[in-house]
């Protein structure tokens, strides 16, 4: 089994359980943990594309809720301190891709032949 | 505001933000595909329709993503920006489904023809990861779309609510190296294309826009920020003068354990609440007071300031604090009452000139 073929594999594990949990959690868990969803349907279908790519975040939710682990008081905690660090990094990264593109950025015609840069892929080795 | 979730939260102004939006999507890709291709084809005949639908749905989502990046920064340098903020999650489902499209375009013609699954194609066609020029930039271009859609997918209030904001806000964090990725992707990607000018100009003062803003807002914060609140006796702490506070209005201080309480004047008294909405913590102490209640100038959800709580039928509550005046100075108590607590307002001396 190549790289490839593996990731693909573990991509769609991780979309089966993510469905699997969705069709729990969306028919006997959503109800327990969010009063203003008990009674409104139409909503959830919406869920379901969330907890495909999330599904590990919204069992933890899911088990701190139920257990009464969580802290009220943490929903009036706002991430701004880090703020400052992402916004300089963020303009650091562009520079840097921008200073990356253009320093390998070729000049010639553009009806130039084509030039192979990569090695060839597996397939057409 | 919510009281039973609904599929979206549609209203007359959301439908025209949309619409709009809708309309200047179409009239972007209706002008490059349509009146000049040649902006993003260079003239060159090997641009067949495929490519270029796939160039312009993603340079359509460059700009999108663009955008919407400059929406925060902007309304942390003014204000008055802040009306951009308003579905601004709208925007970002929309640009998610553009970046979709591209992805799709690409798929299907430059891995569509392999021997292999499409899916796999795309993740050995290259693999080398130790150059620059020739580098897998399409792996960028994977990761931020990955990124794209757990930010769109999670963008229903339920998630709000369910992950809590800090959490949520958290996971949000993602579209910052998702626009770094799209800045490498275009970078290593498209811009190798010598053949033409028009594209790389564009994305090159896009991207210089964002990190500016970025930058400006970074500096902006250190200079301006909220005023620490000083400790005084017994554990409370001083956050202004009484006269300092404007009728319907609030100032923030800064509490030593990272929270922000807004101290409102509300008909000569005041009350102390959290400055942070329930909904996605915006920044209550920046709305004003109307019909007794404020109004978050993220997204107006509204709270009454004596209690801390969302007018019925809506159920949000935010923190209150216990405060005193002394000597025409206000005082906050750091310790946070439950959500929703009523806290009896402290009158206080009409300003001047308005007694």
């Amino acid at each position: 089994m190549s790289t490839a073929e593996l990731i693909f594999v573990l991509v769609k594990a991780w979309l089966v359980t993510g469905a699997f949990v969705s069709v729990i959690f969306l028919t006997i868990g959503i109800d327990q943990i969010d009063e203003d969803a008990q009674d409104a349907y139409v909503f959830r279908p919406l869920l379901v594309p969330a907890i495909l790519l999330i599904w590990p975040l919204v069992l933890w939710r899911w088990y701190v809720l139920k257990t009464g682990r969580d802290n009220p008081m943490s929903r009036f905690h706002p991430v701004r301190k880090a703020h400052d660090v992402v916004a300089v990094m963020l303009a650091a990264a562009i520079i840097a891709a921008l200073v990356a593109g253009f320093s390998v950025r070729q000049t010639w015609p553009a009806d130039a032949d084509p030039v192979q840069l990569s090695e060839k892929s597996e397939s057409s080795k | 505001m919510s009281v039973k979730y609904v599929p979206v939260q549609w209203n007359r102004n959301k439908w025209m933000y949309d619409g709009f939006l809708l309309v200047g999507v179409g009239l972007f890709l209706g002008f490059f595909l349509h009146i000049r291709p040649d902006f993003l084809s260079g003239n060159d005949p090997r641009i067949n329709a495929q490519i270029l639908n796939a160039r312009a749905f993603g340079v359509c989502a460059f700009l999108m993503l663009s955008i919407i990046l400059s929406i925060g920064p902007l309304a942390r340098l003014d204000p008055r920006f802040s009306a951009l903020l308003y579905n601004r999650r709208h925007f970002g489902v929309m640009t998610a489904a553009v970046a979709l499209t591209h992805f799709g375009f690409i798929l299907n013609w430059y891995f569509a023809f392999s021997k292999s699954n499409k899916y796999e194609a795309l993740l050995f066609a290259n693999t080398n990861y130790g150059q620059i020029a020739g580098f897998p930039f399409e792996m960028f271009g994977l990761f931020a779309l990955i990124c794209l859609l757990i930010l769109s997918t999670t963008s229903h209030d339920f998630w709000l609510k369910f992950l809590t904001a800090p959490v949520w806000k958290r996971l949000h964090y993602l579209i910052y190296p998702a626009y770094a990725a799209v800045v490498a992707h275009v970078a290593l990607g498209m811009l190798q294309d010598a053949s033409g000018n028009v594209f790389p100009a564009l994305f090159v003062v896009a991207a210089l826009i964002v990190a500016g803003l970025h930058v400006a807002a970074f500096v902006h914060d250190r200079r301006h920020g909220d005023p620490v609140a000083e400790p005084v006796a017994e554990g409370w702490f001083r956050i202004c003068k009484a006269s300092d506070i404007r009728e319907g209005r609030a100032r923030i201080g800064l509490l030593p354990n990272g929270e922000r309480v807004a101290v409102f004047r509300q008909d000569d008294k005041l009350s102390a609440i959290s400055n942070a909405c329930a909904h996605q913590n915006g920044p209550l102490g920046e709305g004003r007071i109307v019909d007794c209640l404020v109004t978050c100038p993220w997204h107006g959800f509204n709270y009454d300031v004596r209690s801390g709580r969302s007018p019925a039928p809506f159920t949000e509550k935010i923190p209150t604090y216990n405060l005193k005046v002394h000597d025409a100075e206000v005082y906050v108590d750091p310790n946070a009452n439950e959500p929703g607590t009523y806290v009896e307002p402290v009158e206080v001396p009409p300003l001047e000139g308005e007694a």
